[in-house]
């Protein structure tokens, strides 16, 4: 057996520090030690995109990171996503256009969403497709993600 | 090194920040107090969905709670000569390891199996684990419950099974070539039974008919695979026999029932809960071995188990489906009349029943005339046992293969005699003047189908589809358009029926409906919440009918000692229909106490009411009026001098529902795609469908389930398939190699709707969640086709690869 | 889908790296971790060791040297794909990173990672060879770089010894007047390649093709170099019969396998049809054109 090691990273703005097993990924550390279940799991083999986070600012999947990899790192979960209690545009344009059904994809969606629009603010329908193409949904069949998206690449150039 | 600056807090930076009224207002009829029914409102789920708040099972936390895994076969077929566990026993932190032979000592009773249309079908007795012998692979055979799921996953490999192997029985052929290894020694092959769906005269309309049209067609192993898997966490008390379950479902209380049989326990001791499920599609109707094994687990170690189906093992343990081979012949006449339809449906089983058992490939028999009004059938199926994962429910039921056939047959028949496939359709629509229509099993309710073919062919003139094609082949680029039209069984029901047809369970579904000491009102329905929004559909329903804002109805689901009782469970396109139904004759009746009761307070006839917005007056005095919070008030708390004598306290009503049949509903699906000639890559460039599903609670979410459907009818025409080897070994057991479509494999989708309401139904509701995958397939391969038809393709498999459609180009050129 | 048990370690410098690989021949390095950590997860991984090798310092880096690029080991994906260097100099590197996965991969994956983990299918081993990159690897007897022509041995092997660690990918500056080209096909966006062609073409000023760069992804157990086909293009003008009996040179070139996504003969007869596509467009694209 081997022994545990201390992660210390930043959540959301946030400073947690725990103990894990070098073996354990960062998607299960916040989730089972820090109580981030908003990461959720659809493969652990880094195809579904449904554990994408942010990462001392670029999108990551915690499935494919090891928590011990996380040390000293600024983390963003779809929990940080909103603030003071105001959602984000995504968010809101997501809810206005039925971008999700059950919302498993969400959070992850959202995340990759973000760096798209950070990257491109004024992204195509084609170029938004490709943007979440790492990004499975089951459910919606992709038409209203992309209106969200769209939607709220509008919202936010208009309001910067 | 260049440095990226992204982050979540950045693009919520203050100034590129959200004008909170401007998103609000540009949401419609969010709180509209009138036509709630019909409204594009937003999704009361979503709030908690889109901040990371909500629960799904693996989310679930219990103290002292253990983690399970599961030993799955890693062969086809075998003899289990002897399993060592006591390594894995001895492992730090396992609590408990159980082997198949266990669990069956532990149950009164095998895995049921509630569907049994085929009076004297062998149906084999299944266990939770592999009792003796494993008939697939990825069959459990043995479970460990440990401190923490990596641990049991390290137990698992101190397991020590010795089998004996079989000769595998990997596919259709195999399994009825002659002195095939049988899977089941006392069977005299096979075969687990056959039936015939009769209707006329099939011998003499093939007889006189001028033309008959044979093909035979091939649909590849599928599955629903909701981007969440199965799981389950279960506390079974040692010493009160009380089992408490969360569970992944979308049939919480056939969960319990079934739990209860299999368990051998009254169902007054299991609550079963379902927290949010990350997508059902079928896979999370069934009731699997999982459950029973996490319950046993949790008896035996006195400790409440989770246990987590990975993904990996989701592509073995989950319901696999439409895997079939079909044999059809169509008899017409010279000028496009279908006189007979004769058909013999495989049923590629599994290894074992499944909950539903052959129920999805009889279904494909029963609906195989679709639309049309043929007059004589002979529809039979044929179930037939492999060494591959068990046969179950995936969206769709059957019917997108019955929907291939069919659409596939007129166009076939198209070709032969040289007449266009659409005017065959019209041709041969069950009129609207013909319903109640009695198709060979099922009573159509209502349709206008030439109505809906036509919307269709017109939108896609006005989206011009035309143009854009002419265009492209004068480019030199091949481009079609393909067709199709698919019926849709909704409102599963009624319960004798469904008992009579072999269904060992109801179809009828319970809806509560309060009013509560502040007003506001509380929807509890035994229907389950998966993504596919039947809290807001509910909600609108009670709204709508109590005349109270949408923000004031909460909607309580998936917990079997809160909520009532559905028959069968939330598939079948059930609960907007049957469950709508149901809330609004609650409702209604409960509005008329309310009204009862204001009546008394504000000295008015109850006729003379109105309620809007929550709030009653008397028509013409507006300013005599009471709030629903006071009429709460006086049924709950301070009664004295305002509840009628003649009313009990509280406010509440309870419907029963039993739909004296089923609805269907009914689509035209239209697809733009372009061929890579060279590839023989499909890009689907548009896609339409026409769609009439009764009245509409919400349009927002038929939209969706549309999209999503047709997402999962593209999935399964041109990239999803379980592969089997010729050895039984399953190849695709990630999502690199079983292929959800992505985003751009999706195109753009356009929707038009028409309302021909259920009149059977309360409020004319018709269920619509499988409507977009039934007719994907059909639509896609004649859009191939039609891009191909220089070539002389006939696409008669699903999915159309890439490395298929180059070959089936090179048959067609070689033929013709 | 929990990895087995394994000791870690953060390795913070290169000679640490070889010494613990010395140390332990089960040991395997982590870098990006996009291979590496789903098969940790599906326990096809078994390390006993990891070395995390992402904190080491001064191993992420682009920059121009003696004719030619050297791009750091642990440089991210996306880092390179949008380097201005990189797309200066070598636009094929650029484009080929562009189908490596998504962005949140490439966002993660590593320049050596990728190549160490030697996927016939993956976009950047068969890129190397198309341009004679060289890998600078350091081992416990110091360093030395190999032509990638001879580093990729098989599925997954490579000239790399047990205790070796990359360091580099040097990358020559591709010639004035020469256009790139990637065409791939994969049965999803993002997906390995069934097969994948990567085309440099460099013109003459009478439009006589001087050099010509071509390797395939997906056509063999390592990524293959199209030497004949090259020298069918190699001073002859670039007309259509001279693209189609390149590509067919390719094909022949190639020794593809057969899986559940294509049969070898599919992938071969694609290797022409997507060789035909690059030439043609990395010509155009030596001529001036997009």
């Amino acid at each position: 057996m081997t022994g545990k090691v201390t992660v210390t990273l930043k959540v959301n703005g946030r400073t947690f520090s725990a103990d894990c097993e070098p073996r354990k990924t960062l998607a299960d550390f916040l989730r089972q030690d820090l109580g981030f279940t908003g990461v959720h799991l659809g493969c652990e083999h880094g195809v579904c995109g449904a554990c994408t986070i942010s990462v001392d600012g670029s999108t990551a999947r915690s499935c494919c990171m090891l928590a011990v990899q996380a040390e000293g790192t600024e983390v963003t979960t779809v929990e940080g996503l909103a603030s003071d209690g105001n959602l984000h545009p995504l968010q809101e344009a997501f809810w206005k256009h039925h971008g999700l059904q059950c919302g498993f994809c969400t959070p992850g969606m959202l995340a990759a969403a973000s760096e798209l629009l950070e990257d491109n603010p004024d992204p195509t329908a084609d170029e938004i497709r490709e943007g979440i193409s790492g990004n499975l949904c089951r459910c919606t069949g992709y038409q209203f993600i992309v209106d969200s998206v769209q939607d709220a690449a509008q919202h936010l150039r208009s309001t910067t | 090194m260049e440095r990226r600056d992204f982050s979540f807090v950045a693009l919520a930076r203050p100034g590129a920040g959200r004008d909170k009224k401007t998103w609000e207002d540009t949401v419609v009829e969010q709180n509209a107090h009138e036509g709630l029914i019909g409204a594009r409102v937003r999704r009361k789920e979503d709030l908690r969905l889109l901040t990371g708040r909500t629960q799904f099972v693996d989310d679930v936390q219990l103290s002292g709670m253990l983690e399970a895994a599961v030993l799955r076969s890693p062969v086809p077929h075998a003899r289990i000569v002897s399993i060592d566990v006591s390594e894995a026993l001895e492992h730090p932190g396992v609590y408990a390891v159980m082997t198949g032979a266990e669990v069956k000592e532990a149950v009164s009773s095998p895995q049921p199996v509630i569907w049994r249309m085929i009076p004297d079908q062998l149906i084999p007795d299944g266990y939770p684990l592999a009792v003796d012998k494993v008939r697939y692979v990825g069959q459990g055979v043995a479970a460990v419950a440990a401190k923490d799921r990596a641990t049991a996953e390290d137990a698992l490999e101190l397991i020590d099974v010795e089998y004996e192997e079989l000769p595998a029985v990997a596919s259709l052929e195999d399994a009825l070539a002659e002195d095939a290894p049988k899977l089941y020694e006392d069977w005299p092959s096979n075969v687990s039974g056959s039936t015939t769906i009769p209707k006329g005269d099939v011998a003499a309309a093939f007889a006189d008919a001028d033309v008959v049209v044979t093909e035979s067609f091939r649909f590849a192993r599928q599955t629903g695979a909701p981007l969440e898997t199965r799981g389950v966490v279960a506390t079974w008390d040692p010493y009160t026999s009380h089992l408490d379950i969360w569970l992944s479902t979308q049939s919480p209380n056939l969960a319990r029932d079934l739990l209860g049989e299999v368990l051998g326990i009254s169902v007054d001791k299991i609550r079963v809960r379902t927290p949010d499920v990350g997508g059902g599609f079928g896979n999370k109707f069934d009731f699997y071995g999982e459950e029973i094994v996490a319950a046993i687990l949790s008896r035996s170690t006195g400790r409440s188990v989770k246990l987590i189906e990975d993904r990996m093992e989701s592509f073995v343990a989950n319901a696999h489906s439409r895997e079939q081979k079909i044999d059809v012949e169509l008899a017409a006449t010279s000028d496009g009349a279908i006189t007979g339809l004769r058909a013999t449906v495989y049923a590629v089983l599994g290894g074992q029943l499944g909950t539903v058992g052959i129920g999805p490939c009889w279904t494909t028999a029963a609906l195989m005339t679709g639309p049309y009004d043929i007059p004589n059938a002979e529809l039979s199926v044929v179930g037939v046992m492999t060494n591959r994962s068990p046969y179950g429910s995936y969206r769709g039921w059957g019917q997108p293969k019955s929907n291939f056939v069919h659409e596939r047959m007129v166009e076939l028949l198209s070709r032969r005699i040289g007449m266009d496939a659409q005017e065959i359709r019209r041709k041969n629509f069950v009129p609207p003047d013909a319903f109640p229509y009695a198709s060979p099993v099922f009573f159509y309710d209502s349709g206008r189908y030439a109505d809906c073919l036509d919307l269709c062919e017109k939108s896609v003139e006005q989206a011009g589809w035309l143009e854009r094609r002419d265009k492209a082949r004068a480019d030199g680029t091949a481009v079609g358009i393909g067709y199709s039209f698919h019926v849709e069984i909704t409102a599963f029901g009624p319960s004798r029926i469904l008992n009579m047809a072999g269904l060992q369970h109801a179809g009828f579904d319970e809806e509560v409906v309060r009013i509560d000491s502040t007003g506001h009102v509380t929807v509890y329905t035994g229907q389950s919440a998966m993504g596919q929004g039947v809290q807001t559909a509910l909600a609108q329903v009670a709204a709508q009918s109590l005349g109270v804002a949408l923000d004031d109805v909460t909607v309580v689901v998936g917990d079997t000692d809160t909520c009532p009782y559905t028959g069968y469970g939330t598939g079948a396109s059930r609960a907007a229909a049957v469950g709508g139904g149901a809330v609004l004759t609650a409702a209604t009746r409960l509005k008329e106490k309310v009204l009862r009761i204001a009546g008394q307070i504000l000295e008015a006839s109850p006729e003379d009411l109105v309620v809007q917005d929550g709030r009653v007056s008397v028509t013409g005095a507006p300013d005599k009026s009471i709030s629903m919070a006071e009429i709460g008030d006086a049924s709950y708390r301070r009664m004295n001098g305002l509840l009628p004598e003649t009313e009990s306290p509280t406010l509440e009503e309870r419907e029963v529902f039993d739909p004296a049949n089923v609805a269907f509903s009914y689509g035209c699906t239209a697809v733009l795609t372009e061929v890579d000639t060279e590839t023989g890559e499909v890009r689907l460039l548009d896609y339409l469908i026409a769609h009439d599903c009764g009245t509409v609670i919400n349009p927002l979410i038929v939209d969706g389930q549309l999209h999503g459907g047709a997402a999962q009818a593209i999935g399964g025409a041109l990239y999803e398939e379980l592969v089997y080897g010729d050895d039984g070994q399953i190849q695709t057991t990630t999502f690199m190699d079983y292929l959800i479509p992505t985003a751009t494999e999706i195109p753009p989708f356009r929707l038009e709707h028409m309302a021909t309401v259920a009149d059977h139904i309360p409020g004319g509701f018709k269920g619509m969640g499988e409507g977009g995958t039934i007719g994907g397939g059909a639509a896609i391969a004649h859009s191939v086709e039609d891009a191909l038809s220089d070539y002389g393709v006939s696409i008669t498999s699903l999915p159309i690869t890439p490395p298929r459609l180059l070959a089936a180009m090179r048959a067609g050129k070689d033929n013709g | 889908m929990k990895a087995a048990t394994f000791e870690y370690v953060r390795a913070t410098s290169v000679d640490e790296v070889v010494r613990t690989l010395a140390d332990d021949e089960d040991a395997k390095i982590l870098a990006g971790g996009q291979s590496l950590v789903p098969l940790l997860n599906m326990r096809l991984a078994r390390p006993t060791t990891i070395i995390d090798i992402s904190r080491i310092d001064d191993l992420s880096y682009v920059r121009r040297a003696n004719g030619h690029l050297e791009i750091g080991a642990l440089t991210k994906h996306r880092v390179v794909e949008t380097s201005e260097l990189v797309h200066r100099h070598v636009p094929l590197l650029a484009d080929a990173l562009r189908y490596v996965g998504h962005v949140t991969i490439r966002n993660r994956g590593t320049i050596g990672g990728s190549i160490a983990h030697a996927d016939p299918a993956a976009e950047l081993p068969a890129t190397c060879v198309a341009l004679d990159a060289q890998l600078v690897v350091q081992g416990p007897r110091g360093q030395r770089v190999i032509a990638a022509a001879d580093f990729f041995h098989g599925y997954l092997m490579t000239a790399l010894d047990p205790e070796e660690v990359i360091t580099e990918l040097r990358v020559p500056v591709l010639a004035k007047g020469t256009g790139c080209a990637v065409e791939e096909l994969a049965r999803r966006s993002g997906d390995f390649a069934l097969v994948a062609v990567f085309a440099a073409v460099t013109l003459e000023l009478d439009g006589t093709c001087r050099e010509a760069r071509i390797a395939v992804a997906g056509a063999g157990p390592a990524p293959v170099r199209a030497t004949a086909a090259e020298a069918i293009l190699r001073g002859n003008a670039v007309t259509t019969d001279v693209i189609t009996a390149a590509a067919n040179a390719v094909a022949d070139a190639t020794d593809p396998p057969s899986d559940i996504h294509g049969p070898a003969e599919y992938r071969r007869e694609m290797a022409a049809v997507l060789s035909r596509r690059a030439i043609k467009q990395a010509t155009n694209r030596a001529n001036g054109g997009v």
